[in-house]
């Protein structure tokens, strides 16, 4: 399991209180949320081009993932295989500093001082830029929105788009200081130039490091390959300029064939950004072979538990079909009210609240299941059928079963479950408490500040009707 | 045809004037219509909560004053979900309560999708002067896939114009218990809600779930916005909003 001593996901619910009052977070969240909506209704829209929808489409995913999973074992025995007859090493490991160890060893054996990296959660999982750091390897993230976050020496704040918390002039000010220039004023006109500037900077670490770090998107076991979806190029650098190309990925991104690779990725791409296919798809099978004018002379695969090989065959099965699209997120009312970092560990959003508790303890992330309206906008745009907010519903149970909510809350529920099953008692009780609220109203139809639900009133009025419940009313009709 | 009406702890406790509007509603389809006496709640938040005891023993209170009806009729959403959609798997496994469960849960219906799909009778809505726009509350939509009803039904009422407001199945940021516990993220959400109504520019927003309504209200409210009025579905269609 992953370490809890990373995560603040216990503080979520006052780090939720900061974001909501972040003036300039809410600016960059309001602008990116219908972008990513509406192009992955776009996206969704033109599959029928294909003669394809949505739905029967993701249908076919979920069993593609599942039939995966049934069999795990057996698939990964199959790649590790396929995978050492093209060259490529397999190295397993259980946790974060299992990778942190293996990384760290590589890099020392191959006299690696710089490591390039691109697209990988799973090192953000293992915290593997602070122990490269400390072994006096210079980690350098090269995604764009990574090599933002890196230079703020924040954490990604979502999936895909790691730095979309942050606006162009908070982004302007950190380049002005990295690449040691004037601060400039900027606007959405200036991004490719800003873009260009990084793609400079970046170029020299492409060309100077000895180890290249990859996540991947999914692992084929027919043939041991990574696949890797990116839109800026720099994917590619990473995993075949430098002379060791090391991927890190959990092991449930495996899908049997390249036939099933090409049905998820009809889906991938779309779910995540609207496009029909991003930028550039890469299949990394072995090392560089003679005759090949670059690529790795080195291809180390880490394939990493973390938590997930206890999930197979427990009630959240399911989460192991993710394949990281981030449309959950872009369609949480929670998530766009808050941004990634509230949810305190690597995964924002409903996958995160789903994802956080397991991976780093139940007891260590109480918020998050509950972080939920129920609205299910997530569940209706997963390309994999994954039932999330029934996966948050299954950890509130089991945080009653063990005993992990509140007394205040247990007793509250207990009290009024009763009640509920006591018709009289509760007609009496919905008769005063009816009364109450209009007494606290007092003749205004609403109540302000309501002591026993300040967080209501604290930004609403709680509107109440005359005083009088309706089953009393239609007793009193019926007399009559 | 027997329908029982089962209000909502919510609207008993609220808004009355919602459940006397489901009932003018369901008298006008011809049917018998009987206000089951025992009916407190459906359990849902303790479902929400996470507590599966609780929840299945309101489960099961409410099967047995629910099922010698032919339809119970409910003007909400999110407490017909809970009974089509959850009771059956709550009970699933119980061999008496399960079968129960779910004839129950397949002659039970959201207000809107009763009058719509099954009743179906022509009935006449008094005028109404002025515009709407509905919001589509979430567990109706996605739990019930109930979209298409309520508009037809607006639609037949004189007076009336439909006016879509952007993004309206978007969440209100209701969600019960989460509202009350997260009060600071459900009124960011709500606040979203409440400019897509503004830019409906309508009259009244409508809907068809008396949580989602009292949010959204107590949001106008305190944003400052006095005229807007915030109506259920019933309310609407049977007159009796003023009262």
């Amino acid at each position: 399991m992953a370490s809890a001593k990373y995560s603040q996901a216990m503080h979520f619910q006052a780090r939720a209180g900061e974001k909501v009052r972040n003036a300039m977070l809410q600016r960059a969240l309001q602008k990116a949320k219908p972008l990513f909506v509406g192009k992955r209704a776009k996206g969704m829209a033109s599959l029928a081009e294909d003669g394809l929808d949505f739905e029967s489409l993701r249908s076919v995913a979920k069993n593609i993932r599942d039939r995966t999973l049934a069999d795990l074992d057996v698939w990964l025995d199959i790649f590790e295989e396929r995978a050492n007859a093209t060259g490529a090493e397999v190295l397993w490991a259980r946790d974060g500093a299992e990778v942190r160890e293996l990384v760290v060893d590589i890099a020392r054996r191959h006299g690696v001082t710089k490591a390039v990296k691109s697209k990988s959660m799973l090192s953000e999982e293992a915290h593997l830029n602070e122990a490269l750091e400390a072994a006096g390897i210079r980690p350098v993230e090269t995604d764009l929105g990574e090599y933002i976050v890196q230079l703020a020496g924040e954490t990604p704040s979502h999936i895909i788009a790691p730095a979309v918390h942050k606006t162009i002039s908070e982004v302007e000010a950190l380049f002005a200081k990295e690449h040691g220039r004037a601060l400039e004023t900027r606007t959405s006109a200036d991004i490719p130039a800003m873009a260009q500037e990084a793609r400079v900077v970046l170029r020299q670490h492409f060309l100077s490091a000895e180890m290249g770090i990859s996540g991947a998107n999914f692992l084929i076991a027919e043939t041991g390959s990574a696949a890797l979806v990116t839109n800026e190029g720099n994917g590619r650098m990473v995993t075949t300029l430098p002379k060791v190309h090391v991927v890190i990925t959990g092991i449930e991104k495996l899908v049997p064939t390249l036939e099933d690779f090409a049905t998820l990725m009809r889906l991938l791409p779309r779910s995540a950004t609207g496009q029909s296919i991003s930028n550039y798809v890469s299949l990394l099978t072995g090392t560089k072979r003679d005759g090949d004018h670059d690529g790795p002379e080195k291809t180390i695969f880490i394939l990493v538990d973390n938590g997930r090989a206890k999930l197979l065959g427990s009630d959240y099965q399911d989460m192991l079909r993710c394949i990281r699209c981030g449309a959950c997120m872009n369609h949480c009312p929670v998530y766009f009210s808050l941004g990634g970092h509230a949810y305190g560990w690597v995964y924002p959003g409903p996958m995160g609240s789903v994802l956080t508790p397991l991976y780093t303890g139940i007891e260590n992330a109480l918020d998050l299941p509950h972080a939920s309206t129920g609205c299910n906008q997530c569940g209706a745009v997963c390309p994999v059928e994954i039932p999330l907010p029934a996966l948050m519903h299954r950890l509130r149970e089991e945080q009653n079963e063990r005993g992990l909510r509140p007394w205040s809350e247990r007793l509250a529920l207990k009290t009024w479950a009763w009640l509920a099953g006591k018709p009289v008692f509760y007609r009496w009780f919905a008769r005063r408490a009816t009364r109450y609220l209009n007494w606290l109203a007092d003749g205004s139809g609403r109540i302000r500040i309501f002591g026993l639900a300040p967080m209501w009133t604290a930004g609403r009025d709680l509107p109440v009707s005359s005083g009088r419940t309706f089953h009393e009313l239609y007793s009193a009709r019926k007399k009559n | 045809m027997r329908l029982a009406l089962y209000v909502t702890c919510l609207v008993d406790l609220m808004r009355p004037s919602v459940g006397f509007a489901a009932l003018r509603l369901l008298e006008a389809t011809g049917g018998e219509v009987f206000v089951p006496e025992g009916q407190t709640c459906c359990g849902q938040p303790a479902w929400s909560a996470g507590n599966r005891p609780f929840a299945a023993d309101l489960a099961k209170k409410a099967i047995g004053e629910l099922e010698a009806y032919d339809y119970v009729v409910i003007p909400s959403g999110s407490c017909t979900d809970q009974i089509r959609n959850v009771y059956p798997q709550l009970l699933a496994d119980d061999p008496q309560w399960g079968p129960r469960a779910r004839a129950l849960a397949a002659r039970t219906f959201e207000l809107t999708s009763f009058l719509a799909d099954v009743a179906k009778t022509a009935f006449v809505a008094p005028d109404f002067d002025g515009s709407v726009t509905y919001h589509d509350s979430c567990k109706g939509l996605r739990g019930l896939g109930i979209k298409r009803q309520p508009r037809e039904l607006l639609l037949t009422v004189r007076g009336l114009s439909l006016k879509e407001m952007p993004d309206c199945e978007e969440c209100c940021g209701f969600g019960g218990a989460f509202s009350v516990k997260f009060g600071d993220i459900s009124t960011k959400i709500v606040d979203r809600k409440c400019d897509s109504i503004a830019a409906a520019g309508a009259n009244a927003v409508v809907g068809g779930d008396l949580g989602c309504l009292i949010n959204i209200e107590g949001r106008l409210r305190r944003r400052g916005d006095e005229t807007t009025r915030v109506l259920h579905i019933a309310e609407v269609l049977a007159g009796g909003a003023d009262s």
